[in-house]
């Protein structure tokens, strides 16, 4: 009894501990900011998802997006794990399967390990008809300090990989765009739909700077750890320590970012950005006969998506915020 | 199948009547064109100005949704409704914006941006537009309205220089740039916190008893929203000042 009550508490902590540790040490040792540059950057190549029209790509990852989030989860993941294998087809390809699989992994444990602890029954009956739930797992009572429920259930697991595996499949179609075009292509195809060109300049600094945060970020907390943030304590606080450094990194990255402002401003107009109503363009990006193959993919993905709703795969589970 | 994960949802128990929240994101939406236009909202933005939004839109994406989380799983669920780092951090950085840039419609454009970059590397654009109409008209006019009072001198920037003329030597500025350069304590303070208290309403009320019933049937109890509303305040408050401070801070390390 004693025996078991102990072997309870300690699976209890690997499982709480996994659920947060695991995304970041993905995140933050496995791929490391050098792996988030690699896949959120432009290289050249030419193989079809390069001469793909940007527009189609952007309708693609919606494409992708309306079909995860109608259906059931595991369409969801179905959908996720084909969009990461067009990786191979990409400029250094495994390099970037790999980095993208263990993004999308870490995505997936966060997000569902974001929701599913938390997921309260009231939420999740209205998430499945007729729930009838399916006790995995028993928290010691303690842990409903944390917010958790008493009891991990196989729905709110599932509810977990629904949202998860949409987040999912959007971030890894999404990053076939940044991987494929430089931020000028997009932008120029985007023009077309008289957008203004303020708002989609605008967006794409914000677009090519979320990357760069994520090194800023990285690099003020680890100057901090060197200047010996915490290093009087034990190990054991080490994560505490990086919290707040985390918190104190927000100031002086958003200065840093913002000193940048100037350089990308100066460099946008020198180069003439708005001087004229209207923008010429040296090289048009046409639509080809490759952009209505993939726009038929889409067709398709839909029509998938559709029948497999009346068959009763549809989503079932609310996003209650 | 509802359009776009949006439920359309009207006759929930105790949802505020849908009347009531087209006349307020019609009169907000006319009243910022109006009174942006006739309250210095002349000067365009320039290419430094975009780039600041840009940048700021896309720090509230990466704190909001990747950082901010991880750090609210920190906080006892007790004090989670006092407590969000993930919305703090929002403030801090739209407000730190807003003060470099401060021209009428920094605050909605910021969240536009932000709501689009929210839905490319998070939401997936569910729900829209109805999300970026809403943050857009609430969160960010409630910036612009307090940048359209003071004249463009949000938090008191920049209104020591009308002060002064081009040599640095003082000469009479106008009533409202003398009291703001008088005040530069009280000033900001006052402006963060009343930003901090507006910020609350929204998500708290708008939100929770329009919205969410609204788009996916959610159920709304007045007594939960009068509590969580009530528990966001102080918080929010104590961070819309902090975030004055160094938004005044920032504008004078960049030079603004």
């Amino acid at each position: 009894m004693e025996m078991n009550y102990l072997l309870n508490e300690l699976i209890s902590w690997l499982i709480f501990l996994f659920g947060i540790a695991g995304p970041f040490y993905l995140i933050l040792r496995a791929i490391g900011i050098r792996g988030f540059k690699e896949i959120t950057s432009y290289e050249p190549h030419t193989t079809f998802f390069y001469r793909m029209n940007p527009l189609v790509k952007i309708v693609f990852s919606m494409t992708v997006m309306i079909a995860a989030t109608i259906t059931i989860w595991w369409i969801g993941a179905i959908l996720t794990f084909a969009v990461l294998l067009t990786y191979l087809s990409l400029r250094n390809g495994g390099r970037k399967l790999y980095l993208g699989g263990l993004f999308a992994i870490s995505t997936i444990i966060g997000t569902a390990w974001g929701y599913a602890p938390f997921a309260t029954s009231a939420t999740l009956s209205i998430a499945f008809p007729g729930y009838h739930p399916t006790i995995l797992w028993t928290w010691p009572s303690y842990f409903s300090v944390m917010g958790y429920e008493p009891q991990l259930t196989l729905q709110a697991l599932l509810y977990g990989l629904q949202i998860s595996f949409r987040t999912a499949a959007i971030i890894s179609s999404a990053l076939l765009l940044v991987m494929t075009n430089t931020p000028s292509q997009i932008l120029r195809s985007l023009h077309k739909f008289n957008i203004p060109d303020s708002i989609i300049f605008t967006l794409m600094v914000g677009m090519k700077s979320i990357p760069d945060i994520f090194g800023y970020l990285d690099e003020s907390i680890k100057i901090q750890m060197m200047r010996g943030l915490g290093s009087s304590h034990s190990r054991l606080f080490k994560p505490v320590y990086m919290l707040i450094a985390g918190v104190s990194a927000i100031v002086p990255t958003i200065i840093h970012l913002l000193r940048g402002a100037k350089d990308i401003a100066i460099s946008a107009d020198t180069r003439g950005f708005r001087a004229t109503k209207k923008r010429s363009y040296v090289d048009e990006i046409p639509i080809t006969r490759l952009d209505y193959y993939a726009l038929g993919m889409m067709g398709f993905i839909i029509a998938v998506a559709v029948i497999s709703i009346f068959l009763g795969f549809g989503r079932t589970i609310p996003y209650v915020a | 199948m509802a359009f776009n994960g949006i439920g359309g949802f009207l006759n929930s128990p105790g949802m505020i009547p849908w009347e009531i929240v087209v006349i307020y994101f019609i009169v907000a939406g006319v009243f910022a064109i109006i009174y942006g236009r006739s309250h210095g909202a002349g000067p365009k933005f320039n290419t430094v100005d975009l780039v600041y939004i840009g940048v700021g839109a896309a720090f509230t994406t990466v704190w909001e949704f990747f950082v901010g989380p991880f750090l609210d799983k920190f906080v006892p669920a007790g004090a989670a409704a006092y407590i969000g780092f993930g919305f703090f951090g929002r403030i801090l950085i739209v407000l730190i914006v807003a003060g470099l840039v401060r021209k009428v419609g920094t605050g909605m454009l910021s969240l536009f941006i932000f709501n689009l970059l929210g839905d490319i590397f998070h939401y997936g654009f569910s729900g829209e537009p109805i999300y970026t109409i809403y943050e857009t008209l609430t969160y960010g006019l409630f910036i612009d309205l307090m940048i359209a009072i003071t004249h463009g001198h949000l938090f008191g920037i920049g209104s020591g220089e009308e002060n002064e003329d081009a040599t640095g030597k003082a000469v009479k500025g106008n009533r409202l740039t003398n009291f703001l350069s008088k005040y530069t304590m009280v000033a900001p303070a006052v402006m963060g916190g009343v930003i901090g208290f507006l910020w609350a309403i929204p998500d708290n009320i708008l939100y929770t008893g329009f919205f969410s019933p609204f788009l996916y049937g959610g159920i709304v109890n007045w007594q939960s929203i009068i509590f969580s509303f009530g528990a966001s305040i102080p918080g929010n408050i104590v961070f819309g000042i902090i975030a004055a401070f160094i938004a005044v801070r920032v504008s004078k390390v960049l030079g603004q």
